[in-house]
């Protein structure tokens, strides 16, 4: 379990980052390194060269926007885990975040590493698609932005170009009502499901709701048939056992040695069921 | 059945328990705890050079060509062997058992003509660094032509296509024996139970995994082997027996281990392969095993189908109990066992237990399958053969509408010595005991309650019950009576230095389970000293004590018998000096507390520490004819064998909307004769009851259809964490076994050995509602939640189930 050989350059500039991309097509960035480590370790990925983005100014911070919160790409896991900033204004990070692995690789892993990596069992890609989130990146052709719907778009798979950079997440905090819901064997484990739902509360009613599903499936997806019914009127048990057999009749999921399709069929149905629950009570 | 003949090395002398007892804190901490210790990955030698495998990516296939030219030519490599270039040197290591049925056959160091299961060595290459190797294993050029895999065993059994051609009819293993009126007992019964249980495949997957290095020296035919194996002696022997490097010359060093379970009590090819590739090259080589291979070509577990069977009278008595086990032995035996170490010991080790059972018949077999060899993992067999019994004892207890608490107490033995129907002889055990402790510790009459109680909310909890005996102190006697002949016996070194204090050395390399510690406790104790002046070196070198390996729950029973024995011999010195110092009669000293003294004379003692001064330089204090030298050497073996036992009780409750088993609480009793040390005890129940928890619930390795192993990280083969481990309450209980040093009997097993019974007792107690019963593991989220899926319609199971 090592690497084949892959060349490194540490650049110290955001622009000699998208350089050294441009330059090589199998180029790769690395960012905390524990999804990608791994990978080269295993021998199922032999990018040319890597470009690591650590000592790449500005690419830290999170900043209170007022509507939003600006996440640097390079910001880890544990960062997020302990900012009053993400506490106050995006507790559903907050509740998320203590179910990605174990201390040591939250304290190396990053937050854009993990949104760029897109990976479909990742807490990250759920929790942003069911905010809404905007991504800023940066490559050859300048700068864009990109809607958290148009980003994930299959496993492992982003609309991010290969030669671009994910510079920073931005995240809307008017979602109020929210819930954050995991089911995983052990704690650190990736989840079986992962379920993330968001509103803003008005009105004794949820306006807005989007409700993501992760893990289960094989690419993050929202679940708008669920996110219509609760559109329709005030939250209620009622409408959770609806949402929870909707959420089971609308998603298609993946058998592995952890679980088949029914089972996590099964999982859904339950997490969505508590996930509205819970924005009942916070809406 | 054969019996041993008495021999000196089987007596232990009496000895007055002073540390033995007492929670002495392990002094192996300190070193381990911070980082200190030295393990093979830690060991550089100057100019080594790094091996890695070329391992085999299908099932079953012949090979047509391999060629390594590339290999050769790739950058940092030194060396490149196949199949082909090794044979020259060994044809392989028998795997075989002295069992009936047993059809050895011989693994090749690397795969010859065909690769029989995914990881199979094909080839090795030995070069500058590990990268390099790694590199250049890429770069292998082979065709092959893929052969029919053999997955499932009872296919596999049943004939069909042949998994290794060495087992033409796919039995590596097959057998039985009857003993008792079996067929009157099932003619006759008021009732029968029986079941079909199966234990999973698994991995003992120790924290640190395999490591080997090998250093030739030319010149003086000298070969140095660093293994972390638990039988460094018997690798020793190997080395000389298949590889003919000269016995004299040839060291085996163990290195701090990070944990066997049995996975190193093998001999692997890649153990033979390094001191062969080391004399070729002319430099010292290094392979540290990864994680993967571990996972893939370390041996497995487990895996099996118990059918087990009870006549049951009109009293609810078994009257005789059938056994008929089928391993999944993989592709072949692995050496220097066999497949029997899992239905073979299931089906003669397990069936009875603590039950007063008066006739038994079993078969065992072992199927070839193209999967890797299944080897030793803490329990052999008897963790299969305890499951199948104990939880058929639980769908008895059902079927006689009785508590599994009075099932068992109905069964129990109750006086000793007790024979069971193979004629193997309990000489002491406090099983009754044990049942009625989990009882009174559980609060029988308040679970029940508060399960109903649960219920009523939508919530399941279940206590599940698991009574085990375990054979311990692994010996020439255990081996005799159980119808084998296999030779064991070990030596310890005793030398008291001259103020008193004393250095041990033991033949057993320890793997972390404490034995420096508890070994200083023993020769503390008989010498009369504190354990503070002890210490106490665990086989590092093959050219100190010897020993038979760290197996079979034996560690404390028979390193311990050596070192009472060595202790013994010295403290004679000790006390022939001391009676002539204190001009009293040799038999009259007493040697206790750091002192000599002369019973019954108060003032009238002389502290050890002079005596040793004195002997070491004072020859005025010497009686006539005394030979001075303080350290002693000698052998044991338990001249019986020898049973602990003990039991679990497992409270869990079902998540019924996931599926997922969450572990409550689990009560443990312990009896293992004389507890040396209790925090050393209580370590090994509670790693041995979370392996338990593990192989029960959280780990499988996983093949699919094609013989592909799914499971290659831990990623996806789920060792239990820390989160998952429930509160303990451990009871003790001692009966001291009639003929050990000190009364101690081994337990290192016992919590792997009955954790799964429990573990499927109280998942099954908790489903009781839903009318399903469950018997195979794991209990994987998704079979459970099956099970619950009469709930998840809103208005809860049908209580009339
Ligand atoms: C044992 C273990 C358990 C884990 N458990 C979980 C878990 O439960 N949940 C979970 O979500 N994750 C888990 N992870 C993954 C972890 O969260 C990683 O931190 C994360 O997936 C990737 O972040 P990284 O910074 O390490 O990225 P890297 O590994 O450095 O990169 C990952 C990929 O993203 C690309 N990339 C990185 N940064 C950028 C960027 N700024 N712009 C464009 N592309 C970029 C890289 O090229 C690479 O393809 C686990 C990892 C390990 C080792």
């Amino acid at each position: 379990m090592k690497p084949p050989k892959f060349r490194y350059v540490a650049p110290r500039t955001l622009d000699e980052a998208v350089e050294h991309l441009a330059a090589d097509p199998d180029a790769k960035v690395l960012s905390g390194g524990q999804s990608l480590m791994p990978l080269l370790a295993m021998r199922l990925a032999a990018p040319s060269i890597l470009v690591d983005l650590q000592h790449v100014p500005g690419l830290d911070g999170i900043e209170d926007q007022g509507s939003s919160v600006l996440i640097g790409a390079g910001v880890t896991h544990r960062e997020i885990e302990r900012s009053d900033v993400i506490a106050q204004r995006l507790p559903i990070l907050s509740s998320a975040v203590v179910h990605i692995a174990h201390p040591q690789i939250r304290s190396r892993g990053t937050f854009g590493g993990s949104t760029a990596h897109a990976d479909p069992s990742g807490e990250w890609p759920t929790v942003l698609l069911a905010l809404g989130a905007t991504m800023h990146a940066v490559g050859p052709r300048g700068r864009r932005t990109i809607e958290a719907d148009d980003f994930f778009v299959g496993p492992f798979t982003s609309t991010l170009d290969e030669d671009e950079i994910l510079t920073h997440v931005s995240v809307p905090t008017t979602r109020t009502a929210w819930s954050f819901q995991e089911a995983a064997v052990k704690r650190g484990d990736y989840g079986l499901a992962l379920v993330a739902a968001t509103g803003i509360p008005r009105d004794g009613q949820l306006a807005e709701a989007r409700v993501s599903v992760g893990a289960a499936v094989g690419s993050v997806r929202r679940l708008t048939d669920v996110e219509r019914l609760l559109s329709r009127g005030p939250v209620t048990d009622a409408l959770a056992e609806e949402a929870a057999l909707t959420a089971a009749a609308s998603v298609d999921p993946i058998s592995d040695i952890h679980g088949n399709s029914e089972y996590r069929r099964k999982l859904v149905a339950s997490l969505v069921r508590r996930a509205v629950l819970e924005l009942k009570n916070g809406a | 059945m054969k019996k041993l003949d008495k021999h000196q090395h089987m007596s232990t002398p009496a000895v007055a328990a002073r540390s033995v007892g007492t929670r002495v804190l392990r002094s192996e901490d300190p070193r381990l705890l911070t980082g200190r210790g030295e393990f093979i990955a830690d060991i550089d030698l100057p100019r080594q050079l790094h091996v890695a495998f070329v391992r085999s990516p299908v099932a079953h296939a012949r090979i047509t060509n391999i060629d390594l030219s590339a290999i050769r030519d790739a950058d940092g490599v030194a060396l490149a062997w196949s199949g082909k270039d090794v044979a020259a040197f060994c044809e392989g290591l028998v795997g075989e058992m002295a069992v009936e049925g047993c059809v050895p056959t011989t693994m090749p160091l690397l795969a010859g003509d065909e690769v029989l299961y995914v990881g199979e060595p094909v080839a090795v290459v030995v070069a500058e660094s590990r990268y390099a190797a790694e590199d250049a294993c890429e770069l292998i050029d082979w065709d092959f032509e893929e052969l029919p895999a053999v997955i499932n065993m009872d296919a596999a059994a049943a004939g069909g296509p042949v998994a290794n051609p060495q087992l033409p009819d796919n039995l590596g293993l097959n057998g039985g024996a009857s003993f008792g009126d079996v067929s009157a007992a099932f003619d006759q019964a008021a009732q029968i139970v029986e079941g079909r249980f199966y234990t999973c495949r698994v991995s003992a997957a120790p924290m640190e995994t395999r490591g080997v290095i090998a250093d030739y020296e030319w010149a003086s035919k000298t070969l140095r082997l660093w293994s972390n194996t638990q039988m460094p002696h018997y690798l020793k022997y190997m080395l000389t027996a298949y590889l003919g490097f000269p016995e004299q010359s040839v060291e085996v060093i163990t290195p701090d281990t990070g944990g066997g379970f049995g996975m190193k009590a093998h001999v692997y090819p890649e153990e033979m392969l390094l001191p062969l590739l080391a004399r070729e090259v002319g430099r010292p080589v290094k392979w540290i095993e990864d994680r993967r291979e571990n996972l893939i070509a370390g041996a497995h577990a487990h895996e099996q189908y118990v059918d087990i069977a009870y006549a049951l009278d009109a009293e609810g008595k078994i009257t005789g109990v059938r056994t008929h086990a089928l391993g999944d032995g993989g592709a072949y035996h692995m050496p220097p066992w066999s497949m029997a170490v899992e239905p073979w010991c299931a089906v003669v080790m397990t069936p009875t237990g603590i039950y007063d059972v008066p006739a038994a018949e079993y078969t065992y077999k072992a199927a070839a399958t193209n999967k890797t060899p299944v080897g030793a993992y803490r329990g052999v067999g008897y963790m299969a053969g305890t499951f199948a019994r104990e939880c058929l004892a639980d769908d008895a207890a059902r079927a006689l509408g009785m508590s599994p608490f009075d099932f068992r107490r109905h069964n129990v033995v109750r006086e000793f010595p007790w024979t069971n129907p193979q004629g193997i002889v309990y000489q002491e055990g406090s099983w009754r005991q044990t049942i009625d402790a989990l009882e009174e510790m559980v609060d029988y009459p308040a679970f029940l309650h508060r399960q109903a109680q649960l219920r009523e909310q939508g919530r399941y909890i279940g206590l599940g019950l698991s009574c085990f005996v375990e054979s311990s102190g692994e010996s020439s006697a255990t081996s005799l009576e159980h119808g084998l002949g296999d030779v064991y016996h070990d030596t310890a070194t005793v030398r008291l230095n001259p103020n008193g204090t004393a250095n041990v050395t033991i033949g057993l390399s320890a793997q972390g389970q404490g034995l420096a510690t508890t070994m200083a406790q023993m020769a503390a104790d008989t010498l009369g000293i504190k354990v503070e002046d002890v210490s106490v070196q665990t086989a590092r070198s093959t050219d100190h004590a010897y020993g038979s390996g760290t197996i079979g729950s034996r560690g404390a029973v028979v390193a311990g018998g050596a070192v009472a024995r060595a202790a013994d011999v010295v403290r004679e010195k000790v006390r022939q000096v001391a009676a002539h110092m204190l001009e009293a009669a040799t038999d009259d000293i007493e040697l206790v507390d750091g002192l000599a003294s002369v019973k019954g004379v108060s003032d009238a003692s002389v502290s050890i520490a002079d005596v040793a001064t004195a002997i070491y330089f004072d020859l005025d204090s010497w009686p006539k004819d005394f030979e001075p030298s303080l350290e002693a050497t000698q052998a044991y073996d338990p001249s019986q064998a020898m049973f602990s036992n003990g039991g679990h009780a497992i409270l869990v409750e079902l998540e019924a909307e996931t599926g997922f088993v969450r572990f409550e609480k689990i009560y443990s009793v312990e009896d293992c004769g004389t507890v040396i040390n209790p925090n050393i005890v209580e370590g090994q129940i509670r790693g041995g009851v979370l392996q338990g928890i593990g192989a029960s619930v959280f780990e499988e390795l996983a093949y699919d259809e094609s013989g592909q192993i799914l499971t290659t990280t831990f990623l996806d083969y789920g060792l239990p964490t820390m989160d998952v481990a429930p509160p303990f309450e451990i009871h003790h209980l001692e009966t001291p076994s009639s003929h050990s040093a000190s009364g101690v009997k081994g337990m290192g097993e016992s919590g792997l050995i009955a954790a799964p019974a429990a573990v499927l007792n109280a998942v099954n107690d908790a489903l009781s509602p839903f009318g399903v019963v469950l018997r195979d593991l794991p209990l994987t989220p998704e079979k459970v939640l099956d099970a619950m899926s009469v709930a998840t319609t809103a208005s809860g199971p049908d209580e009339g189930l």
